[in-house]
């Protein structure tokens, strides 16, 4: 598993994401602190901090949000976005912050195609996420946020081996 | 001068195109590399290939199995004929929603379709929000990348068309000023229109889902703040299942710009929840375009490119769209699956064009990463148009009644070299029977005596005293035997010198090459038979060896298939393919100890036929043996633009990509560049003597019999 999430943080860093590990209680304790700067959070597996708020064309400033797995070959999320208001705030956030568990780091991307099978079998949208939005169409020059967030953060909370 | 060499004089002279073309070519070898680094890209490569590999029928099952699966979450699924009932029917959708606007993500079916212009004719205003084909939508141009649609502009002409058409303030300089008017412009649109339109880049029948990758994030807010979303798409998206879809995700973003995965991959079931829809879910359409699509599906020469996974990378490394841009190489769909894909789905006579500018220098089939022939393809469907427009008679001709007969062939060598040299001792009449555009390399005349003839007069009777490491059989092709016979001749000598006798062919025909480039089977057919007639035993010798790799692919990989009704041929060629070689190759395996005769610094020109047909350069030869004399070049595989007819035709193309191999070579600071192909020895020598550059282009034969001891 470690070298696994040592993977997912290398390819997450080249893809020019923030990467924050902590253990449970570290992130609770970010939680804590700076709660309060996230316009929109939806946290899957810790109760008691969601905070939605509807989110339209001027976007928000801050989300965090839970991803159910990530791939340590690319550097991605998947999070599942099925819920609209969900979708806008991952979109439209200036600054884009992802939680995600160590044991949920999958090693390639082939690994992801039971959940996608069994998620999508009804109505479903999910996305793939590696960094912050971006473009090279003029000149080829790489340039941050055209239409989505310009800035992302990975919170990796490291579980105990089981 | 007709409409096409205007508009590839327009192209050659475009300096910003030149520019952002070149600087991409480079990068995007180094980056694809990067992005491949522990993956064995030839074994994804035939992976995919299999997978998009499906016949008509089970093709047309995957898309039953779709459709009954979107359907049954809310979606319609629509299947168009052509291009105007996939338009009437967006339109229909459109209009009933009153919708003024559409947002659309970048969608090459969209584009095949003319989706845009029928939309405004029809009074909806689409608005492109993948940023390169909002400008170019700006521009009123089409996509000159399938990838990057606009490629051929600069940041000053976006500022200007940004200042002109917006009306805002931006310098010329300031992209990321650019980049944040686009976002502020272009969120508006997501919110006013009532239909969104994307493609897919894969469509999943095990459960019906669509994959859709951007970067940008348009991708995502496309599908998710307008009330009604319409896909457009092609069957050859269709997979069997998630496996397959996630390997086509893992060398899309890979192949298309050497990024490792694209920012955003948006995978949709069905009619999802939508805030703005007054039903609470999303209005979903699917508009599945035949567009001749069905007919490539059961075409047995041709089903190959419905594989295609539209990554753009067949033009980021074919020389010709290097220079052209994808305005001339290409029509809607560019580069070489753009000329294919163009005969198929758009007008014959502008697939012809875009056909007949291919070098055949193969390096789209090498990088495709769906396993796609195209260099085959392109010249079989070029056959078939010349065949169609009467094209094919004079060269034609040529070919079966010269070049696959050994005595015809010889005289008009003779008599070539004999008019040749007339015109050559008079410089006027020179000039005046050389097209300025011709003239941009001193070509070579043909000898008056064969290399057959040298060789069978001075070295033949001398074979059997020469000790016996090992016999080689040399196969000349045209230009050894008429053109350089020396290089053939410092071959023989070399190996003579080092214990291996050598022999040739009784009679001598042309490979067969430049018919198989011209796509005239039937010619190629008759010349290749003719040749396994001339062909000794694979008993008879040791090593098949050639000093032209394009003879050597020609006889490795096609004169089998040639063959396949000639029993007993087919199994002499089927013995002997084993043995092909060429000479670093060859010399290589007989592990010679090297000494040079004095200082001298040199390059390796890298022949395209060398790398992509024999699949063995000289590069790692020389580099092992000199290498303290050895000095790279940049892009040292970039084809030299001699392609045989390719720079008869087209001389003002092949002097750009000549001139982008000679500005390399003269980087290294080197006074010889080696390499193993008559024909670039030609293009490049050529070039570098009209430019009256003091640096000898020589065939390895003759570097090493000049320069080096062997022993």
């Amino acid at each position: 598993m470690k070298r696994r999430v040592e993977k997912f943080l290398e390819m997450s860093k080249l893809v020019g994401n923030n990467n924050v590990v902590v253990d449970m209680a570290g992130f609770m304790s970010v939680l804590d602190e700076k709660g309060d700067s996230f316009d929109f959070i939806k946290l899957n597996s810790i109760d008691g901090f969601d905070r939605v708020c509807s989110v339209g064309k001027k976007g928000i400033k801050r989300a965090l949000v839970e991803a159910d797995y990530a791939i340590a070959e690319t550097g991605t999320v998947v999070v599942e976005s099925s819920n609209e208001n969900f979708r806008r705030a991952t979109s439209l956030s200036d600054e884009l912050f992802l939680v995600i568990r160590s044991s949920r780091v999958l090693n390639k991307l082939e690994e992801i195609a039971n959940y996608m099978k069994e998620h999508t079998k009804k109505e479903s949208y999910i996305s793939f996420i590696t960094g912050a939005s971006r473009t090279a169409d003029i000149e080829m020059s790489l340039t941050l946020g055209v239409h989505g967030p310009r800035d992302m953060t990975i919170f990796l909370i490291e579980e105990e081996q089981v | 001068m007709n409409e096409l060499h205007l508009r590839i004089e327009k192209a050659l002279s475009d300096r910003v195109l030149r520019d952002n073309l070149d600087t991409f070519y480079h990068n995007y070898k180094e980056s694809h590399k990067r992005a491949y680094e522990g993956f064995d890209f030839n074994e994804l490569k035939k992976e995919v290939g299999k997978i998009k590999f499906l016949s008509k029928e089970e093709r047309l099952k995957l898309f039953e199995e779709f459709k009954k699966n979107v359907e049954s979450a809310g979606a319609k699924v629509f299947e168009a004929k052509d291009s105007k009932e996939a338009c009437d029917y967006i339109a229909s959708v459109c209009k009933r929603h009153s919708s003024e606007y559409v947002v659309k993500s970048k969608s090459m079916t969209a584009e095949e379709i003319g989706l845009n212009a029928y939309l405004e004719k029809n009074g909806i205003k689409p608005v492109e929000t993948d940023l390169g084909e909002w400008i170019i939508q700006l521009a009123k141009e089409t996509p000159s990348h399938m990838i990057m649609p606009a490629i051929h502009k600069n940041r000053k002409q976006v500022a200007k068309l940004f200042r002109e058409h917006l009306g805002v303030e931006v310098e010329d300089d300031d992209i990321e000023g650019m980049v944040r008017i686009a976002r502020h412009y272009l969120r508006e649109f997501y919110f006013k229109a009532k239909v969104g339109i994307t493609g897919a880049n894969v469509a999943v029948s095990e459960t019906g889902t669509i994959g859709i990758i951007t970067n940008e994030g348009n991708g995502r807010l496309t599908t998710t703040i307008p009330p009604v979303h319409i896909v457009v798409l092609g069957y050859e998206k269709l997979v069997k299942n998630f496996k397959e879809a996630l390997k086509i995700i893992r060398v899309l973003p890979k192949n298309a710009t050497g990024q490792i995965i694209s920012v955003y991959v948006s995978w949709i079931k069905g009619a999802v929840e939508s805030l703005s829809n007054p039903e609470g879910k999303k209005e979903l359409h699917f508009v599945f375009v035949d567009n001749g699509r069905k007919a490539l599906m059961g075409n047995p020469y041709f089903d190959e490119a419905m594989k295609c996974i539209r990554c753009g990378s067949c033009a980021n490394v074919c020389p010709s769209y290097g220079v052209l841009g994808g305005h001339v190489f290409g029509h809607i769909y560019t580069g070489p699956i753009g000329a294919i894909l163009t005969s198929f789905y758009h007008d014959d006579k502008r697939a012809m064009e875009i056909l007949s500018l291919c070098c055949g220098c193969k390096a789209c089939s090498e990088i495709c990463p769906a396993d796609i022939e195209l260099s085959e393809l392109i010249a079989n469907i070029y056959g078939g148009l010349r065949f169609k427009y009467g094209l094919n008679t004079v060269r034609g001709s040529i070919y079966t009644n010269i070049l696959a007969r050994p005595k015809t062939l010889k005289g008009a060598a003779k008599i070539g070299s004999l008019v040749l040299k007339s015109v050559e001792r008079s410089s006027r009449l020179r000039s005046k029977l050389t097209p300025k555009k011709h003239d941009f390399r001193v070509l070579p005349l043909p000898k008056s005596k064969s290399f057959s003839a040298v060789f069978k007069e001075r070295l033949e009777p001398q074979q059997k005293k020469v000790d016996g490491k090992g016999r080689v059989f040399f196969y000349p092709g045209c230009a050894i035997e008429y053109l350089y016979p020396e290089v053939g001749l410092s071959m023989a000598r070399l190996l003579n010198r080092v214990g291996l006798s050598v022999s040739i062919p009784d009679r001598m025909v042309c490979c067969g090459f430049p018919a198989v480039h011209d796509g005239d089977r039937a010619a190629a057919k008759k010349i290749i038979r003719q040749n396994a007639f001339y062909l000794p035993k694979g008993d008879d010798f040791d090593y098949f060896l050639v000093l032209c790799p394009t003879c050597g692919t020609t006889v490795k990989s096609l004169f089998s298939q040639f063959t396949l009704d000639m029993p007993k041929e087919y199994e002499k060629i089927e013995r002997m393919e084993k043995k092909i070689v060429n000479f670093s190759k060859l010399l290589d395996e007989l592990g010679l100890t090297v000494k040079t005769k004095g200082d001298i610094l040199f390059t390796y020109h890298i022949p395209c036929h060398q790398n992509r047909g024999l699949h063995f350069s000289g590069e790692g030869f020389l580099k092992k043996i000199l290498p303290r004399f050895y000095v790279p070049m940049r892009d040292k595989d970039r084809c030299c633009g001699f392609g045989g007819s390719f720079s008869i035709d087209y001389p003002e193309v092949s002097k750009a990509i000549l001139d982008k191999k000679i500005d390399s070579i003269v980087s290294t600071n080197a006074s010889v560049v080696v390499t193993e192909c008559p024909g670039c020895i030609m293009q490049i020598r050529g070039g570098i003597m009209k430019r009256g550059l003091p640096i000898e282009v020589l065939h390895l034969s003759e570097f090493l019999d000049r320069y080096v001891e062997l022993s």
